[in-house]
């Protein structure tokens, strides 16, 4: 039942339903592209979608400009990249999600990537599939969690998501037949992940906790770049993230609203494993803040929003991975 | 027509799409453990293990051209092993250059001479290759960074961003593959020094 259904004044619909676009159009955006980055490295994923509560389906278009700025090392330490260097990746990532059930969801994203690698003695354009994200999303609630007022304990309920999303190799990895590390728009590898993300709004405020744990499995090997090589079987680390966002919602006269929202995000990642022998060369971890603006219209069927994600190029603020500023625009349409 | 039905007309396509576009990338939703190695000509030119490698000259970051040949068995400044790492100074090479430097060099110190090269195929120039030799640490290391400007070895070696290659006084390659956890390349090397 949906909590709305009867109350007044009759703008107020519009405006509670307005909340739930927080986590679908604004934060998670954030909360998503702000830990992938550098498809040779680890990133080149879709994002997963979250539908809002009590809308059937949604479809997603968004253009990520990544850029990249130095990264750190294995021991943490933050190094520029080689002089000369203008580093890019873009993708377009294209979703949809679809409600199966009152608390049931599913989404699909795929990315298409394109690399841009301009240093001073090579330049390489490239373009191709990434890999392309399932997921399945419960929602613990069976009615919108925002509130405008705490008048008791249970208006601090938060709305509770929980998920599992398959990342499937659907991009090209260093095992297809590449020609070199420039061709790499995916990671090769199969991950299942599980989410869990809690939500809270007090209008005009919104917090939003999202946690993530993936496991990567086992594949086998038997080409690097092009060459055949003697078989062996390789696991790349188990994956945790979590991040912590805030939003602030004002309203127009005419019921549109505006959000700003602030995200702080960490990603790790263990050792991978090969024929069962750690790797001490991998793992990684990141850390980045995110900064995401969204307009959507009276009606909540329109939602456009702009992101920015920095990683902090600091030492110790990462560690073997590259440190990058992705900037996203992306346009929601929600079916009632 | 039911809202489910009507779902599934849209969300079908897309599937499709994923599906038809899967059929393109079967190497990783479908890896092979099968070793489809090519057959190798013991004493043939080429980058396979058991080939010959290929002769090569590049400049290092001190100036000096390195030639392969002069450090084979028979040339002016012969080693038991001469190995070759391709780097683009990103992650995954510094953490891969930084193992080699930090474990294997000094596990095989002592042990008949070793050369390490990096390889340095995005730099472009000798003063570009020693400005990040200097800002990563390896100025005076074990590495002679060599400056693979026009892409020769990189091509000719089919190199790529973490790919070492190891070779034996003889000349033939022992391993041509990506540095993994660095164990291949230790056995390599045990293999060769006395």
């Amino acid at each position: 039942m949906r909590q709305w259904q009867g109350l007044n004044p009759a703008p107020r619909p519009s405006i509670r339903g307005a909340g739930v676009w927080i986590t679908g159009a604004v934060l998670a955006p954030v909360i998503s592209f702000s830990v992938h980055a550098a498809s040779c490295c680890g990133g080149g994923a879709a994002s997963t979608l979250v539908l809002p509560k009590f809308s059937r389906a949604m479809v997603d278009v968004a253009l990520d400009a990544e850029h990249y700025d130095g990264f750190w090392r294995g021991d943490g330490a933050w190094s520029p990249d080689p002089s000369g260097s203008d580093l890019n990746q873009y993708r377009l990532n294209l979703g949809a999600a679809y409600r199966l059930g009152d608390n049931w969801q599913a989404a699909v994203s795929v990315p298409y990537v394109w690399n841009r690698n301009e240093y001073a003695g090579l330049e390489r354009n490239t373009d191709g599939l990434g890999d392309a994200t399932l997921s399945l999303w419960y929602e613990a609630f069976d009615n919108v969690m925002c509130v405008w007022r705490v008048e008791n304990w249970e208006d601090l309920k938060p709305a509770v998501y929980w998920g599992a999303s398959l990342t499937l190799p659907t991009g090209t990895s260093p095992y297809d037949d590449v020609r070199d590390n420039f061709d790499i728009t995916g990671r090769g590898f199969y991950r299942l992940d599980g989410h869990l993300t809690v939500e809270k709004t007090v209008y005009p405020w919104t917090a939003t906790m999202s946690l993530s744990y993936g496991r990567h499995l086992e594949r086998p090997i038997n080409r690097e770049y092009g060459e055949y090589v003697a078989p062996y079987d390789k696991q790349l680390g188990d994956r945790a993230s979590g991040t912590l966002g805030l939003g602030y919602t004002v309203f127009t006269q005419e019921a549109e609203t505006y959000t700003l929202a602030l995200s702080y995000s960490d990603l790790w990642e263990d050792e991978a494993r090969i024929d069962g022998r750690s790797d001490p060369t991998s793992g990684l971890r990141k850390r980045a803040a995110g900064l995401a603006l969204a307009w959507s219209d009276a009606a909540r069927a329109w939602v456009v929003r702009a992101a920015w994600s920095h990683a902090i190029a600091r030492d110790g603020w990462g560690r073997n991975f590259p440190t990058t500023d992705i900037f996203t625009v992306g346009v929601s349409h929600v079916f009632p | 027509m039911s809202f489910l039905e009507r779902g599934a007309r849209w969300m079908l396509p897309m599937l499709l799409a994923l599906g038809l576009t899967a059929c393109t990338v079967e190497d990783d939703l479908l890896p092979s453990d099968e070793d489809r190695r090519p057959d190798v000509v013991a004493g043939t030119v080429g980058v396979q293990p058991g080939q010959i490698a290929p002769d090569f000259t590049l400049p290092d970051t001190g100036g000096a051209d390195f030639t392969l040949s002069e450090h084979l068995a028979g040339g002016a400044q012969p080693a038991d092993a001469i190995v070759l790492y391709f780097t683009m100074w990103c992650p995954v090479c510094l953490g891969h250059t930084d193992h080699l430097l930090n474990e294997l060099v000094p596990r095989f110190a002592g042990r008949g001479t070793v050369v390490y090269g990096l390889v340095d195929y995005v730099s472009g120039s000798v003063e570009n290759a020693r400005a990040m030799e200097q800002s990563n640490g390896y100025a005076g290391s074990a590495f002679a960074v060599l400056i693979d400007a026009d892409l020769q070895v990189f091509d000719t070696y089919r190199g790529a961003m973490g790919k070492i290659v190891v070779i034996g006084p003889d000349g033939v390659i022992q391993l041509n593959e990506d540095y993994r956890t660095g164990n291949n390349t230790a056995v390599a090397l045990d293999r060769l020094l006395p």
